[in-house]
């Protein structure tokens, strides 16, 4: 250890960092940490790394990053390590981790420490996920992989809404609750129960199967061709997919998503010591829909007595002049028999739009393009190389409509010898438009340009090992519609030491530059240090049950300016904004200060504590890695507005003469385990991987002067802590009303929500809010992923399992805030009325906005915590002796089922989307062939 | 070989610094405040942000949270604040923000105008613009501060406190923590900043003739030419002098008023001679426009040039423009607007008989079972009752709670009448919303009218000395004002013997003042105000009117339709309650916080 201690004290620059590796990774595998590959024995804590190439090969996945907090710590599915906002390097360049397939990648690896992410600045500051995707090997000949899926998706469950007779009859009460009289007849509310005339009765079920197909098909094909030898290799991969929707009627009829895309990649040896590479990638992307509003959002707000959809031509009075000119002039006639129907309150909607608003399809195309250079410079300076990578990325988009306006009619019903007719038809002013004119719209074009170069420097002496490295690394995005374009710069000097792979230390400092501060302010300094011990290595450590235990700590400062969220933020400034008028003059120009200046505003400093321990057993069977880290953002901006009098700022036209401050801290902290074991009982295979994850966050400095009652104190309290009332129930009746403390927040009567009145000053407002909960906004305080191989001769059956637990939620969906004009669900059902008080489970309906009610309290509160049976696949791997030697090297048939189960308190609730497309369940069938 | 490669890639790197954002930002608009000593346009705009944020409503706002109208959008905040939401961190009256945020734009004006280089070569036109700009800074500043004491002036431990003054610009460095000035130092020092206006703005903007320039401009060298550049017809619309007399009389009136009396800021007798100084330059009594009851709706605006001068009844009007906002907000659902206004019963039952009556008064002829016939003409024009019509094709509509349409009683929440009545007053009934034929027309917005400041002079003069003695120089009574405005719009032509029956007692012409003042002023956001200073009642319910078919006859029943659930200390309107926790010196009136 004095070596060492030495070895830091000469070292001037230092920073920090240790990996933890998981998914049955080798010891001798090369993991892709920043600007360079790590043998995984050589990581040191904060980082994991994911085998993307084998995983794919007992688990076929859709998207890249689909459960991955099923297989390494850190990471639960929404960030690492409490923090979000990750950056996503694909192949080292800022990319979209949804624009890599599974199929192409070889590897992804999580920088979870602060140590891990010091030599990429400012924009990887809250952890990296680098994916790498999948290089040429030396073959014999070509090698051809040819991979086909075909699946479908299953809605797992819909919101249930109400009835039109029964929501008639509850909209009734909820006026006679506001002392209205009812809107509905018994004689309306009998013809709509009734069925008889759907068409002038209408109950519209948005989830029935006239509307909904019960399942949609995903079906991808890939081929993968690779080859090369000692100068040369290559790899190359060509893919499509096509997915459906649920919709079944109309244009919606033929909503889809195409993918094509073609990735590949060439390493070459160009002499002794340069070689050089070159990746391309290029995506098209189509998705059809039609024009309109999103019929998943309508499903939960359009109330199912408004409007018949459909009129049936059949039953339109002929001898009506007015019936028959409108059926000469219309040019939507749906189906041969219905004309579209609406009312003057509901001119149009969701079911006209399909059938006549148009269509349209979003095209997006992305091209990608690396090259890099590695030149070997030993014979400068033995051990010394210099790499480099230059990457231009251009994504477009753009939108191509049929944009057409249509007419719909209120029927006029009549009763002619007890068969109902429509004798008259009224537009209400809409009118039919087909353009027949392909519009361009939406039209966005963004770029990316990276640049990185690196000298390497490696030495052993004897059993000093000595490694340095000095990184350049640059990125920056144009982005449509967006005036400043995110960068990251960044010069970062790294030194390792390590004696006889025992004692390792690591020292590095990054100097991040930001644009986004003032002059003299744009250089940030992030020292990192990191210390290794491989303690199995020690003699006293002989013939214990550990066959590796290492053991790592880590200290870094991170500088970063990925939350100041503009430039010139230090500035103070005027801009021009708004326009004055009087009689003679019209649209002149105003002037407003935009901020008050403050010169001194500085990065945000990530600090950072970890320690990590490996530890492998059973004859490496068994691996164990565990973290702990203690993170502070220190310096978060905030705007001054305690600091300085509330008319320091005004809403329109937007001036403000407030200035910004480095001053908030948010500290999280928290631990991950992993555990692996792997183990062959002659035909039978076992593997199983755990991963906990757990984290706490809290508002480590907090300015709150705007609040009067210690328990208001933001400081303190979770980062994702929930607000808000604490409810005691309904109000019984009357008197409790009058002898409660008064409501600010709306009208109250018996069957309301009442709540304590924290502060006792006899009012219930704001001030009353108390944290109610964690809502696990950096993903599930507690995370846990479990995966399981078990292989049978060639057979071999995987299952993942994922679990979140400790998050909360507020029921405050329109599915359960339900007031005014609001569709129905089936939770006004359990409503408070004088005779359900005692069991009452929702507060009186009001046809008023309810603010009293819907408020975040406890009454609204539910825990999200669950656990997944996420994926379950069976694969079948034909062997050669039936294979034979044929062109077919390869046969894998698999089938696997996502999202199958889920086990938690409140599943009905978390299996329930309310206003946008359901979840659903994915079954697939897939064959591998390799030639 | 290698070296050449690695400098190659290191001009790669030089390529980067190229790049604005990613060592240098890319350039913003942004600029200093002192360019406004070089920029006359720069020095404009800082002063026209506080004409941008008038304190002036187009639609009814505060209307909404009195007994004169409800709103029929679930969601309004002053519908929220009349049935008790009302806090001080909840306030939609709330002035402090916007109000102090123009004063500090109107104090960077005061303090600078003098430094700026305005870009006239000639010296007058030059020390023209200082007076412009000056004079209008100080009117705005005196405006502001105006309706900032209105929303938030109040009684605390026995003393009427005002707002702080300020009286320079603020930055970062400077003292927050001020004391409130007490009502009467507010008052002065609007007063002492109209005054100093007046001494720097011409009466009225106009182009004058040769011969008609100040000689303080001719002095300086300027003609006209220069002076109707500077106070010419151009200006019109901007503050002026008579405007200003207008903004003395408000603040007159409101000093005096019951709320705020006892400060000792003003009199009655002070605010009769500030409405009678401001009427006698338009005219007096005798200048009383006859349509301008009607002014909103009239061919007048149609044809108006933009910079015209006003009608005569318009004191201060906003820009006339091409709009159907106002109607597609509160015109009636089957004319395919959502309704939003709802007027009262209680302001329906507040207009009189035409023959001059109120309908409770036994001589009135009223018939419960006819209610809409016989009455005040004012009524009809507007308000919409059951069976009026509206709209280009005077479609009649049906507000029955029987009613087969959506304009029925509470048919469609969000878009029927929760009333009974729709608003009619303010819009053009040339306006068609049909979507197939959408029009829109000239809206014109009276700022201040000079009916607003005869019931001013009215109310004052009858405090202060009776019905029926002229007060404050000038040359009629609060009776004859009362009368002229009742016969314009055609209550009593030819004889007002309930007129003439208030007119013996003080308190009955008070009454009868203020309820022409509610009739008169209705939707135009003062009833709100004036209930507050009058220290009136303001918990009176909203009502509104059932009417039904029975065998074939309509039937009227009125019912509460929503509480105005106001406590005695909501006269006064709260200071922020962030601003009370954050500033020690700053005190919240009695009753809130």
């Amino acid at each position: 250890m004095n070596k060492i201690s030495k070895h830091l004290l000469s070292a001037v620059l230092f920073s920090v960092g240790m990996p933890a590796v998981a998914q049955e990774v080798a010891d001798t595998t090369l993991v892709n940490v920043a600007f360079q590959k790590v043998a995984k024995e050589d990581l040191m804590g904060g980082v994991s790394v994911v085998d993307y190439r084998s995983l794919m090969e007992k688990n076929y996945n859709t998207y890249s990053m689909d459960n991955m907090q099923g297989y390494v710590s850190g990471f639960n599915g929404a960030g690492m390590w409490g923090f979000t906002d990750q950056l996503v390097l694909i192949d080292g360049v800022p990319r979209e981790a949804n624009n890599v397939k599974p199929v192409e990648i070889e590897q992804i690896t999580f920088l979870k420490g602060a140590q891990a992410v010091v030599l990429y600045g400012s924009r990887a500051a809250k952890g990296a996920v680098l994916i790498t995707t999948k290089r040429g090997k030396v073959t014999d000949g070509l090698s051809v992989n040819v991979r086909a899926n075909t699946g479908w998706n299953i809605a797992k469950a819909y919101p249930e809404y109400l009835s039109s007779a029964e929501y008639m009859s509850l909209y009734n009460e909820a006026r006679a609750n506001d002392g209205k009289a009812p809107l509905y007849s018994q004689q309306d509310i009998y013809n709509y129960a009734s069925g008889r005339n759907p068409f002038r009765y209408p109950d519209i079920d948005f989830y029935s199967s006239d509307y909904i197909k019960k399942a949609y098909n995903r079906t991808d094909v890939t081929a993968e061709i690779e080859g090369g030898n000692e100068r040369t290799k290559f790899y190359s991969n060509v893919s499509y997919y096509r997915q459906g929707d649920f919709l079944n009627f109309g244009q919606a009829k033929n909503n889809s998503i195409d993918r094509f895309n073609v990735r590949g990649n060439v390493d070459m040896q160009l002499n002794d010591f340069i070689s050089a590479y070159v990746n391309a990638n290029a995506t098209y992307y189509n998705s059809k829909s039609a024009n309109g509003g999103s019929y998943w959002s309508q499903a939960a707000s359009f109330r199912p007595n408004r409007v018949a959809p459909l009129l049936p031509m059949d039953v339109f009075d002929k001898n009506s002049m007015q019936v028959v000119n409108v059926l000469a002039g219309t040019k939507n006639i749906i189906d041969g028999k219905y004309l579209l129907g609406g009312t003057q309150t509901d001119l149009t909607n969701i079911f006209g739009d399909y059938y006549a608003a148009g269509h349209n399809t979003w095209t997006s195309r992305q091209f990608q393009f690396d090259a890099g250079l590695n030149f070997d410079l030993s014979s400068v300076l033995k051990g010394l190389s210099f790499h480099t990578t230059i990457a231009v990325d251009y994504a477009t988009t753009y939108t191509t409509a049929y944009n057409d306006s249509y007419a719909t009619y209120e029927p006029t019903w009549a009763d002619y010898n007890g068969k109902e007719v429509i004798v008259g038809l009224d537009s209400h002013g809409t009118q039919d438009k087909h353009t027949g004119n392909q519009e361009i719209s939406g039209s966005t074009s963004n770029q990316t340009i990276a640049f990185n170069a690196h000298f390497d420097w490696a030495r052993s002496f004897g059993e000093h090992s000595v490694s340095a490295m000095l990184v350049a690394n640059a990125f920056q995005q144009t982005i449509s519609g967006q005036y400043h374009k995110p960068s990251n710069a960044n010069l970062a000097l790294q030194a390792s030491y390590d004696f006889g792979k025992k004692y390792y230390a690591t020292a590095a400092l990054a100097t991040p530059w930001s644009a986004k501060l003032a002059e003299g302010h744009r250089l940030g300094l992030s020292p990192s240090l990191t210390l290794g011990w491989k303690m199995h290595k020690e003699s006293f450590m002989e013939g214990s049950i550990f066959d590796e235990l290492t053991l790592s700590a880590s200290y870094s400062s991170l500088k970063s300016d990925l939350d100041i969220q503009d430039y010139f933020m230090y500035l103070a400034t005027y801009q021009s904004g708004g326009w004055a008028d009087w009689n003679g003059g019209t649209g002149i120009t105003c002037m407003q200060s935009k901020r008050g200046g403050n010169e001194a505003l500085g990065f945000i400093s990530r600090n950072e504590i970890s320690a990590s321990v490996h530890a492998a057993l059973l004859n490496k069977a068994l691996t164990i890695d565990a973290s702990y880290f203690n993170s502070t953002m220190k310096g978060l901006i905030i705007e001054a507005v305690n600091q300085m009098p509330s008319y320091f700022f005004s809403y329109y036209p937007e001036s403000s003469f407030r200035s910004y401050l480095n001053y908030n801290n948010d500290n999280r902290s928290g631990f991950d385990v992993a555990v692996n074991y792997k183990k062959q009982f002659g035909d039978f295979g076992v593997q199983f991987g755990g991963n906990v994850t757990y984290y706490k966050t809290k508002a480590s400095k907090r300015d709150d002067d705007a609040y009067e009652n210690a328990y208001q104190y933001r400081q303190g309290k979770p980062l994702d802590a929930i607000w808000g009332y604490e409810c005691l129930g309904f109000y019984k009746d009357q008197a409790d009303v009058d002898n409660s403390p008064a409501s600010k927040l709306g009208t109250t009567k018996p069957g309301d929500l009442k709540y304590k009145d924290q502060n006792g000053d006899g009012i219930i407002d704001n001030k009353d809010q108390v944290e109610l909960a964690k809502g696990g906004w950096y993903g599930a305080p507690l995370t846990l992923g479990l995966n399981l191989t078990l292989k049978y001769k060639d057979f071999s059956l995987f299952a993942l399992g994922v679990g979140g637990f400790g998050g909360n939620a507020v029921k405050n969906n329109s599915y359960w805030w339900v007031m005014g004009e609001n569709k129905y669900s089936a939770a006004v059902r359990g409503r408070w009325t004088p005779e359900t008080a005692a069991t009452a489970t929702y507060p009186r309906l009001t046809t008023e906005a309810g603010t009293n009610n819907f408020q975040p309290s406890d009454f609204w509160l539910y825990s999200t915590s669950r656990f997944d049976l996420a994926k379950v696949q069976l694969t079948y791997d034909m062997p050669k002796r039936i294979l034979g030697e044929g062109i077919v090297k390869g046969l894998q048939i698999y089938v696997s089922g996502s999202n199958l189960l889920t086990i938690a308190k409140n599943r009905q609730i978390l299996e329930m989307n309310v206003g946008s497309a359901p979840q659903s369940r994915f079954y697939n069938l897939g064959v591998k062939v390799a030639f | 070989m290698k070296l050449k490669n690695i400098f190659l890639l290191g001009a790669a790197t030089v390529a980067f610094t190229a790049c604005d954002d990613m060592f240098t930002p890319a350039l913003e608009n942004n600029q200093d405040i002192s360019q406004m000593y070089n920029d006359a346009d720069f020095a404009r705009g800082l002063l026209y942000n506080a004409y941008l944020v008038l304190p002036y409503d187009g639609s009814p706002s505060t209307e909404l949270a009195t007994d004169n109208a409800v709103s029929n959008d679930i969601d309004n905040n002053y519908k929220k604040m009349a049935t008790g939401s009302w806090a001080a961190n909840n306030n939609p009256i709330n002035q402090w923000d916007v109000r102090y945020h123009a004063i500090q734009y109107c104090n960077i004006m005061i303090e600078n105008a003098a430094k700026v280089s305005w870009g006239y070569s000639n010296e007058g036109m030059n020390q023209m613009y200082i007076d412009n700009f000056l004079g209008n800074a100080y009117a705005l500043r005196g405006l502001h501060m105006m309706y900032l004491l209105r929303a938030h002036a109040g009684f605390v431990g026995g003393e009427y406190l005002g707002v702080p003054i300020h009286s320079s610009s603020e930055d970062g460095s400077s003292d927050f923590n001020l004391p409130r000035n007490t009502f009467k130092e507010c008052v002065d020092s609007i007063m002492s900043d109209f005054n100093k206006a007046l001494a720097l703005l011409p009466e009225e903007y106009g182009d004058v003739a040769e011969g008609g320039v100040p000689a303080k401009y001719t002095k300086m060298g300027a003609d006209n030419s220069h002076y109707n550049r500077a106070f010419g017809n151009v200006q019109r619309g901007k503050i002026d002098g008579r405007i200003i007399s207008a903004f003395k009389a408000q603040l007159a009136i409101m000093a005096a008023s019951p709320a705020y009396a006892e400060a000792g800021a003003m009199t009655y007798a002070d605010a009769a001679k500030y409405a009678a100084e401001c009427l006698t330059k338009f005219g007096g009594l005798s200048g009383l426009q006859q349509d301008g009851w009607k002014w909103y709706d009239s061919d007048l605006i149609d044809n108006m040039g933009a910079t015209d001068k006003n009608p005569a009844e318009i004191i201060w009007r906003g820009n006339l423009e091409k709009s159907n906002g106002l109607e597609s907000d509160n015109y009636p659902p089957t004319l395919f607007g959502k309704g939003r206004v709802n007027p009262t019963q209680n302001l329906v039952d507040a207009f009189p008989m035409a023959n001059g009556y109120p309908i409770t008064d036994a001589k009135s002829g009223y018939d419960p079972k006819n209610p809409y016939a016989g009455r005040d003409p004012r009524l009809a024009a507007y308000i919409l009752v059951n069976g009026s019509t509206i709209g280009v094709d005077d479609t009649p509509i049906n507000t029955q709670a029987d009613s087969e349409t959506l304009d029925g009683l509470n048919r469609e929440n969000g878009s029927s009448t929760t009333t009974g009545y729709y608003m009619r007053k303010l819009m053009r009934s040339t306006i068609n919303l049909n979507p197939s034929s959408n029009t829109d027309a000239y809206h014109l917005q009276a700022r201040i009218r000079v009916t607003e400041i005869l019931l001013d002079y009215a109310e004052a003069a009858n405090e202060a000395q009776g019905p029926k003695v002229a007060v404050g120089g000038a040359p009629y009574t609060a009776y004859d004002v009362i009368k002229a405005l009742r016969k314009r719009a055609g209550v009593a032509v030819s004889a007002d013997p309930y007129l003439e029956e208030c007119a013996s007692s003080k308190d009955k012409m008070r009454e009868l003042i203020r309820n022409e003042r509610r009739l008169e002023l209705c939707f135009e956001n003062h009833r709100f105000w004036d209930l507050r200073r009058w220290k009136a009642n303001l918990t009176e319910s909203a009502k509104g009117i059932n009417i039904t078919n029975v065998g074939g006859v309509p039937t009227y029943k009125t019912f509460d339709v929503e509480a105005r659930d106001y406590k005695d200390y909501m006269i006064y309107g709260p200071i922020p309650y962030s601003e009370v926790l954050k500033w020690s010196n700053l005190l919240q009136n009695d009753g809130w916080r």
